[in-house]
């Protein structure tokens, strides 16, 4: 049998995530030698969660290095080098991390731009991975991207999805400003965690940039605005999917970015819906929840038929074992409650 | 040193690496053949301590009621050698609302009052809170001493260093040790760090430092004791950097592919070799050494089947502990 | 160039079963040369798994399947 003789169907390129972001980067060091990546095991190990896989045998060591464990040094170091007209990488390996190097990010890499009245830049992507559901217990599971997101200075973008992981990993190198970019463990694709069928997707093949700022309604519906982010997505989409059965049409929102937040998509689905419902693995209070109740609300109360409600972590360090993590997490069970309540 | 230590570190060795073993098998045991990490009877990260048993048993074999230690996210083999539970340290790997912490911290979170154990996740910051026990153990007049212990990718944090300070210029009683496998999980010491030995590193802030080679369990047992003995007569901190073996991954799920060590790592297990040692010496017998391995064996055994009936925490106390 | 897909040796215990962790293509599509087609995994060991000749791929076990090392796993027509 030859190929002539079958219809084959035409090839789509489909890639997990940490290859789509990976591709991304790699792009990226083609085009602008300006590029480079630094951080804990980014190199022969090719980052924890495979976001560095392959870039020290195509790049070598002189733009792909391994850091000694001194984040403060080197999350430090790339803002210099970002501030002299270079485009660093920095990963910090888990965000639970950040406590021992937050006054190079929060009070230097995110605010010099500001006290220069605009005349340094600081064009760099310090990413990191987040999440949990898989038992890593209560230093190794946040998301914490309230916490950057609240401070400014730093824009924070969040993908959920391989095609949006590539494009905005692109439009955060080439931001001239520091892009916190964050990637949940879970949406990564990689062969050693449950298996994720939404983190296989087709991704175009050249280099594009998905805008900074600009939220994604993945799903429409009448009944329900589910303004999400990051795994959250996947699981709202599963909820959604289920619920629409039952004749609950939900729309679902990829926030994508946080930082500069895209307030016109969410506020033009909820005054369609009339009901809103935030999804967030992070904690519950004074955060990204809450952030977006008062956008609403600031905007005009009477958007809202129901009452505003949300699933997110209800400000508990995220448990080890593993009944009282599921618990805690923005499970589809959680989100689905949620729904039929607000429709109820 | 006398037949009696030696055994007792001997003993203690086997120990751990006979909970490590058992804790290897129970781990992968139901994660095959899709391997996901979060699946199983032992979810999450597992940093388990094969190879570095002497660390544990030659410096916990100097320490007295009352002393503390802290550790890492790599911390079975201290914490068993420091007497802490082994059912309750089972449980809790096993996420049961029996263990140390209820099922609530997981391996790498481990608490321990009564002999005041503790445990953290992140690199070098065990070291800060070593500092404040050995504060309240100076101010209740106790002579108590705290041993801090950490990897030598450790020692290239701030918190390594703002503490090597502390402690010396307070005097003290701390035992600072780095426990140096030569991996940060992928990186080598030589592409971390500049200078060959972190005990060089003591002479900045005024203390003793000495490094120890060769994994050697009577080595680190003299040392230890000279450094303990140190802190516990008010004359402040002592670093030591002891050159161990880490035997098998990072964690659990590491496939090792940056290592070129692997066989000489497992030519240098301090298990057999310091068991040949005490044979060679006529301080032991092949018949006692098995004995000791089976009890070892059903003491571990014990606690694994203790684990594994308890019950996991309910679901409906999942925002319990946030405050007291 | 042999149209057929085998589950690479990743263990040299041959007992050890693999998994088909991920098809980067849908069964009947047509693959080039080379092209990244499939990861796979023994216990904690996992690999990319390319095309070794242009066709139209037929998969034999799917994704989350688990096979023995040196299975086929898929056939390019």
């Amino acid at each position: 049998m030859t190929v002539t003789e079958k219809e084959a169907s035409p090839a789509i390129r489909r890639l997990t995530t940490s290859k789509a972001m990976v591709e991304g980067i790699a792009q990226e060091m083609e085009r602008d030698p300006s590029v480079f990546v630094l951080g804990e095991d980014v190199g022969a190990y090719g980052g924890i969660f495979s976001s560095t896989t392959g870039l020290l045998e195509r790049f070598g060591p002189s733009r792909v290095m391994d850091t000694p464990i001194s984040e403060t040094a080197f999350i430090g170091l790339a803002t210099g080098a970002a501030t002299e007209g270079m485009r660093p990488i920095v990963e910090l390996m888990f965000v639970d991390f950040f406590g021992v190097a937050m006054d190079q990010i929060y009070n230097h890499m995110a605010k010099i731009h500001f006290e220069s009245g605009g005349n340094v830049k600081v064009p760099l992507v310090l990413m990191t991975a987040v999440g949990g559901g898989y038992s890593d217990g209560a230093q190794h599971s946040q998301c914490l991207w309230g916490t950057f997101a609240h401070l400014p200075g730093m824009k924070v973008v969040v993908p959920s999805s391989p095609a949006d992981a590539k494009g905005l990993m692109i439009a955060a190198i080439r931001d001239d400003n520091p892009v916190v970019y964050m990637f949940h463990k879970g949406i990564m694709g990689l062969p050693w965690m449950a298996p994720n069928p939404r983190a296989l997707a087709p991704v175009p093949e050249e280099a594009y940039e998905v805008p900074i700022g600009s939220a994604a309604v993945v799903r429409q519906g009448n009944d329900v605005t589910i303004a999400t982010l990051s795994l959250s997505v996947h699981h709202s989409l599963d909820v959604a999917e289920e619920l629409s059965a039952e004749g609950i049409e939900c729309e679902v929102i990829d926030l994508r970015t946080l930082v500069p937040l895209d307030r016109a998509t969410i506020l033009s689905s909820v005054a369609k819906t009339g009901r809103l419902l935030v999804v967030d693995e992070d904690y519950q209070s004074f955060g990204l929840s809450g952030e977006l109740a008062a956008i609403v609300t600031e905007t005009d109360p009477r958007l809202l038929k129901a009452p505003f409600l949300r699933v997110a972590v209800p400000d508990v360090p995220i448990p080890y074992s593993r009944p009282l993590e599921y618990a805690v997490l923005p499970t589809k069970t959680r989100i689905a409650a949620a729904v039929r309540k607000l429709v109820g | 040193m006398d037949q009696k230590i030696k055994i007792e570190l001997y003993r203690t060795m086997v120990l751990i690496r006979s909970f490590e073993e058992a804790i290897l098998r129970d781990y992968h045991a139901d994660k095959k053949p899709a391997w996901d990490i979060g699946a199983g009877l032992i979810p999450g990260e597992m940093h388990l301590s094969a190879g570095q048993e002497p660390v544990a048993a030659g410096i916990c074999a100097n320490l007295s009621s009352g002393d503390g230690i802290t550790a890492t996210h790599r911390p079975h083999h201290l914490a068993i050698a420091h007497g802490v539970s082994l059912k309750a340290l089972a449980a809790e790997i096993f996420g049961r609302e029996t263990g140390l912490g209820k099922g609530r911290g997981g391996h790498m979170h481990l608490f321990d009052p009564a002999s005041h154990f503790s445990c953290s996740g992140i690199i070098a910051e065990g070291y800060p809170p070593a500092l404040g026990q050995a504060f309240a153990f100076k101010w209740k007049k106790t002579p108590n001493v705290i041993v801090a212990v950490t990897g030598e990718g450790a020692a290239n944090q701030g918190a390594f260093h703002e503490s090597l300070n502390l402690a010396a210029l307070w005097k003290l009683p701390v035992v600072f040790v780095v426990e140096d496998n030569d991996w940060a999980i992928s990186v080598p010491r030589q592409a971390s760090t500049a200078i060959a030995s972190n005990a060089e590193r003591a002479a900045a802030y005024g203390i003793p430092g000495e490094r120890i080679e060769d994994n050697n369990v009577e080595a680190i047992w003299r040392s230890a004791k000279t450094a303990i003995d140190r802190a516990r007569s008010g004359e402040g901190p002592s670093l030591l950097e002891i050159h161990t073996v880490r035997l098998w991954g990072h964690f659990e799920g590491d496939a090792q592919a940056y290592r070129d060590d692997l066989d000489a790592a497992r030519a240098h297990d301090p298990l057999p070799a310091y068991e040949a040692q005490l044979i060679g010496e006529g301080f032991l017998d092949a018949a006692q050494a098995e004995a000791i391995k089976e009890e070892s064996a059903a003491e571990v055994e014990a606690a694994l089947s203790f684990a594994k009936a308890s019950p996991l925490p309910d679901a409906a106390d999942a925002l319990r502990y946030v405050f007291a | 160039m042999s149209n057929e897909v085998r589950f690479p040796v990743l263990s040299s215990d041959q007992a050890s079963e693999g998994l088909v962790a991920t098809w980067f293509v849908a069964d009947g599509e047509s693959v080039k040369t080379g092209q990244l087609i499939a990861e796979v995994q023994v216990d904690k060991v996992s690999a990319e798994v390319q095309a070794p000749t242009a066709g139209v791929i037929r998969i034999i076990a799917g994704a989350q399947a688990t096979v023995k090392q040196e299975a086929l796993i898929a056939v390019i027509e």
